[in-house]
């Protein structure tokens, strides 16, 4: 299910590519910083992670996302773009499950911007993770 | 009179649905004793309630066609 901020399964280079390339062309940016949130293979009481599985209740994640980038515009005025994508349903230990892209015209203000960006996230987004274990056991998290 | 009520995360599980319709549901008070009725196991999780992609706290009176989640603590990023 693709819209502004969710995607199907890990987020692909493509897409990690594409905004790269679509970045390149904000000539008044003169930083980027790109986060990329990674599913770990945790051990959890001795058994391994092998994937995470995303739902998200995508209405309101259109909704939270917004407001965060609204925030986050409010607060750092250097900032001149923010990118959100997160996955949905199954993403696998060392795939990537999050990007964050946030172009600034200067550095600091795109670093800083960019680590608010991925704590409001993880308060704000309506989005859950089941974790799915090697013997395909899950826990919710 | 319906409202259509979504259930996430671990309450999906719970409810063995993601979505399920009430009738006749006078306000979201009333809509927690129906579906605590029809899933007694759901008193035990915390969540929060939106209605129509708001987010509330307060016991509103319902309308035909409106939209109520039932959401765990988020769990993104």
């Amino acid at each position: 299910m693709e819209t502004n901020y969710l995607t199907d399964g890990p987020v692909s280079q493509k897409i990690i590519t594409h905004l790269i390339e679509k970045m390149g062309g904000k000539t008044d940016s003169g930083g980027h910083m790109i986060f990329l949130g990674q599913v770990r293979a945790d051990v959890i009481d001795g058994l391994k992670v092998k994937a995470i599985e995303y739902s998200a209740y995508i209405e309101l994640v259109n909704v939270e996302a917004e407001k965060i980038k609204k925030t986050i515009f409010s607060e750092f005025a250097d900032v001149k773009s923010i990118e959100i994508v997160h996955s949905t349903g199954i993403v696998n230990a060392g795939e990537i499950s999050l990007l964050v892209f946030v172009s600034a015209g200067h550095r600091h203000q795109a670093m800083q911007a960019c680590s608010k960006t991925v704590e409001l996230i993880k308060v704000n987004l309506p989005v859950w993770k089941k974790e799915i274990f090697e013997d395909d056991s899950h826990k919710w998290k | 009179m319906q409202v259509k009520v979504l259930f996430f995360g671990v309450l999906a599980e719970v409810s063995g649905t993601g979505i399920k319709y009430y009738h006749d549901v006078r306000s979201i008070s009333d809509l927690k004793f129906r579906i605590l009725d029809d899933f007694p196991e759901i008193v035990h999780y915390n969540f929060r309630i939106s209605l129509n992609s708001e987010l509330t706290n307060d016991d509103i009176e319902l309308k035909s066609e409106d939209v109520i989640a039932l959401m765990p603590p988020f769990a993104g990023g």
